[in-house]
């Protein structure tokens, strides 16, 4: 696999564009400095984010960016899509509701492996979700 | 990379290989073809080795667990070998169970538990 540049984009259209997800977020994270269990919370949690991109809204797109400030640095992913939206995005964050036949695990599930997650979501228009993880130096 | 699941059987055990980064139809498809080879052998226990596996989420979890499920009506057993720490770690942290599935470090081990009687598990009766 060719070196993953520290930004980048990536379309998620297909099933096995999962599987291209998760090898680029292990990259991009292993570049970005982390430790192989904070690289494993990291793909995990972009496994979830893309696969409800595919199997609600069809398609959608992955960012993703290496982020600094004064006094630290980690990664930072977005998954966006133009998609179904969710309705009630704080219920959608609880543990065991799903509307996908799933056991309700992703979004919840996912934002206990990173730092931070911002969910913006309009029905009829799409949904945008933002997770950072920061290093522990 | 190899992403085809190996499956093969020794003596009344079926020994399953999952490759390290499966994708959702090479999942799904572990379902069938264990519960095929399970039925075809006649084999008492399924051993799942999932050392090479850098990535279980909610998906995969579900799929292992329904399968172990699904074994458990046939009369087999499974055993859960090989889990990684980061991938133990970040599973837990999840909320990510595999319900009531026997585990083992390694395969060597799997087959020591294989050859030992299932343990009692709580029932629940209904009368």
């Amino acid at each position: 696999m060719s070196p993953v540049p520290p930004a980048g984009e990536l379309p998620i259209k297909a099933e096995h564009d999962i599987v291209t997800a998760r090898r680029t977020v292990r990259e991009a994270s292993t570049q970005a400095g982390f430790a192989a269990t904070d690289v494993t919370r990291i793909v995990t949690a972009a496994s979830e984010l893309a696969r409800n991109i595919f199997k609600y809204a069809g398609e959608g797109v992955m960012r993703w960016r290496h982020v600094r400030t004064d006094n630290r640095s980690g990664i930072e992913l977005q998954f966006e899509d133009c998609g179904p939206g969710i309705a009630d995005v704080d219920l959608a964050m609880e543990d065991g509701y799903s509307t996908g036949g799933g056991l309700g695990q992703g979004l919840p599930g996912a934002r206990r492996l990173v730092d931070e997650m911002e969910v913006q979501s309009k029905v009829g228009v799409g949904t945008t979700v933002t997770v950072r993880k920061w290093r522990r130096n | 990379m190899s992403t085809a699941i190996s499956v093969i059987k020794v003596r009344d055990i079926l020994l399953v290989t999952m490759p390290p980064d499966p994708d959702d139809s090479t999942i799904a498809a572990l379902q069938e073809r264990v519960l095929a080879a399970m039925e075809r052998h006649g084999s008492a226990a399924l051993i799942l080795d999932i050392a090479e596996v850098d990535t279980l989420d909610s998906f995969f979890a579900r799929t292992v667990a329904e399968t172990a499920q699904m074994v458990t009506l046939m009369g087999g057993r499974t055993i859960i070998v090989g889990m990684q720490p980061a991938v133990a770690i970040t599973a837990t942290q999840m909320g990510l169970t595999l319900g009531e599935i026997e585990t083992a470090l390694n395969v060597d081990r799997a087959l020591d538990v294989a050859a030992m009687p299932a343990p009692q598990k709580h029932r629940k009766v209904r009368r």
